[in-house]
């Protein structure tokens, strides 16, 4: 098994200095599912005691899934001015 | 409409979003009938973003470029295809060898596509890249998109921005819930954007290959920790493609996260080499009945962003209803600008009709209700299994028949003859 954080280091990322991804932590902290963590395949969503969940922003392979997942319209995404490129794809 | 058309000033007649397989297929179609156009695309090159399987049928690449085509840098035709079913220590598989093939390639869409955006620079369409567009507002009769490099006014956009189909959003055709939108009129009132209109596929691609100077596709299920879905391998020259599809409403209540279940799921195929790239993207999972509305005031949908994947069991494909929705919106992007009336964007519709694309999404669609179905990933590979397992062992007791140990089989794992008819009639 290769380490999640590994494998994103494979990628070409360039991570501006603002996030894409807003939530608006009072809903994360009452919701007790949270499928953003579930559904990520880059781990950018992470369980956070006092806010919630935490945004890792600069893993983001910008695919979608956390945005349709939450079920209750607590995240804001836009696509990153530039973000990740495949060489293969 | 026809003067006022005239009067507006406009930059181009056609903006086209996303420089991907559709948008640069709509692109070329424009072109070559005469159309100004502009495409859109945000990552640094066509083919950064994207992420397929990575296998293409190529007809619809043929009927867009003619003999072209042979220039395109596909991997390999695929000539072998094999399944494999998976359930706990057993493993079932199935293979078709056909040396004649060339049906259908394996395909790296970072490359692919930087070659195929480049056929329509070749033919003077401008291509904007690293270029986000942030907003579509309806301006007089026509549209002003919004982007990062700077506003585009223009009659009609073609949608080309792939599953998260952005533009549909910005214009009202389809809503979310985390989204903003002012109300507008012709909303389809569907539910659009739920978890179970989508496949979350993740991809690895390994640097080594098997011996051989043609191209393995593979259907595996079985090896998705129990979550709807399946597995894909495919051979390139030097790589291979590994990777699944996963369904997003199976994902969301499952302990294990889509990372973790893709390395399980190499560690199993016990595929030997060193990993290169690990991606992710999504797959639009719709319905025939279900499908987003595809045409509206100004604006056609493509590809991803119309929902046009098709799976009918034996082929899985996305990309050349891609290229075909594409050239198809490119025509009538012709016809749209003939007639001066560009709300009325329903011959586009029209030719979808007429298609392979609609006619095989409503063919495949009664065999698609196997796939949401609990039954088809858990039950019938393990009868399947079982089945065999009796078949091919030896006792010294006397054989059993076959017709009975089916019966037990299905009967062990509690699927009623009715349902089970029902469901193979659905393949047939």
């Amino acid at each position: 098994m290769m380490d999640l954080i590994k494998r994103l280091g494979l990628n070409k990322n360039e991570v501006g200095n603002q996030s894409h991804i807003e939530v608006n932590t009072s809903i994360c902290k009452t919701c007790i599912d949270k499928p953003c963590i579930r559904v990520c395949p880059a781990g950018t969503y992470e369980e956070d005691k006092e806010k919630g969940i935490t945004v890792h922003y600069e893993r983001c392979l910008e695919c979608g899934a956390a945005l349709y997942a939450c079920p209750f319209g607590a995240l804001e995404f836009k696509y990153p001015e530039k973000g990740v490129s495949y060489i293969y794809g | 409409m026809q003067c006022l058309y005239a009067m507006m000033d406009y930059d181009v007649d056609v903006a086209v979003i996303g420089g991907g397989l559709a948008g640069i297929s709509a692109a070329i179609t424009a072109a070559k009938n005469g159309l100004s156009v502009i495409v859109l695309e945000r990552g640094e090159h066509s083919g950064s973003k994207n992420v397929s399987g990575g296998r293409m049928y190529i007809h619809s690449l043929k009927k867009l470029l003619g003999d072209h085509y042979r220039d395109a840098p596909l991997e390999l035709p695929i000539k072998k295809e094999t399944f494999e079913i998976y359930t706990g220590n057993h493993k079932a598989s199935f293979s078709f060898e056909n040396k004649d093939s060339e049906n259908s390639y394996s395909i790296l869409r970072s490359k692919f596509d930087a070659w195929f955006a480049s056929e329509a620079e070749n033919l003077g369409v401008p291509i904007s890249y690293s270029t986000l567009v942030s907003g579509i507002d309806r301006e007089n009769e026509g549209l002003v998109v919004r982007s990062d490099r700077g506003d585009i006014k223009t009659p009609l956009v073609i949608e080309g921005d792939g599953a998260t189909a952005f533009a549909s959003r910005y214009l009202g055709l389809r809503q979310e819930k985390s989204f903003k939108m002012q109300p507008v009129e012709n909303l389809q009132n569907n539910q659009d954007f739920m978890p179970k209109q989508f496949m979350l596929g993740v991809k690895e691609i390994i640097d080594k290959k098997p011996e051989g100077d043609y191209g393995e596709a593979k259907t595996i299920l079985g090896l998705s920790d129990g979550i709807k879905g399946g597995g894909f391998s495919y051979t390139n020259k030097e790589t291979t493609s590994i990777g699944l599809t996963l369904k997003l409403d199976s994902l969301e209540g499952h302990d294990e996260k889509s990372f973790e279940i893709i390395e399980d799921f190499r560690e199993k195929l016990g595929i030997e080499g060193k990993l290169l790239e690990y991606s992710a993207h999504m797959i639009p999972f719709y319905k025939f009945e279900t499908l987003p509305r595809r045409y509206a005031d100004n604006i056609l949908v493509t590809g991803d962003a119309a929902g046009f994947l098709i799976n009918d069991g034996f082929t899985i494909r996305g990309m050349d209803n891609a290229i075909e929705s594409g050239r198809l919106a490119g025509e009538a992007a012709k016809k749209i600008k003939d007639s001066g009336n560009f709300n009325d964007t329903f011959v586009y519709e029209q030719m979808l009709e007429d298609s392979f694309i609609l006619t095989d999404m409503q063919a495949a669609s009664r065999i698609s209700t196997l796939f949401g179905n609990e039954r088809t990933f858990d039950a019938y590979p393990k009868i399947m299994a079982g089945i065999l397992e009796r078949m091919f062992t030896v006792t010294g007791n006397p054989r059993e028949n076959i017709k009975n140990v089916m019966m037990d089989e299905i009967k062990k794992n509690n699927i009623g003859y009715y349902t089970l008819l029902q469901d193979m009639l659905k393949v047939i």
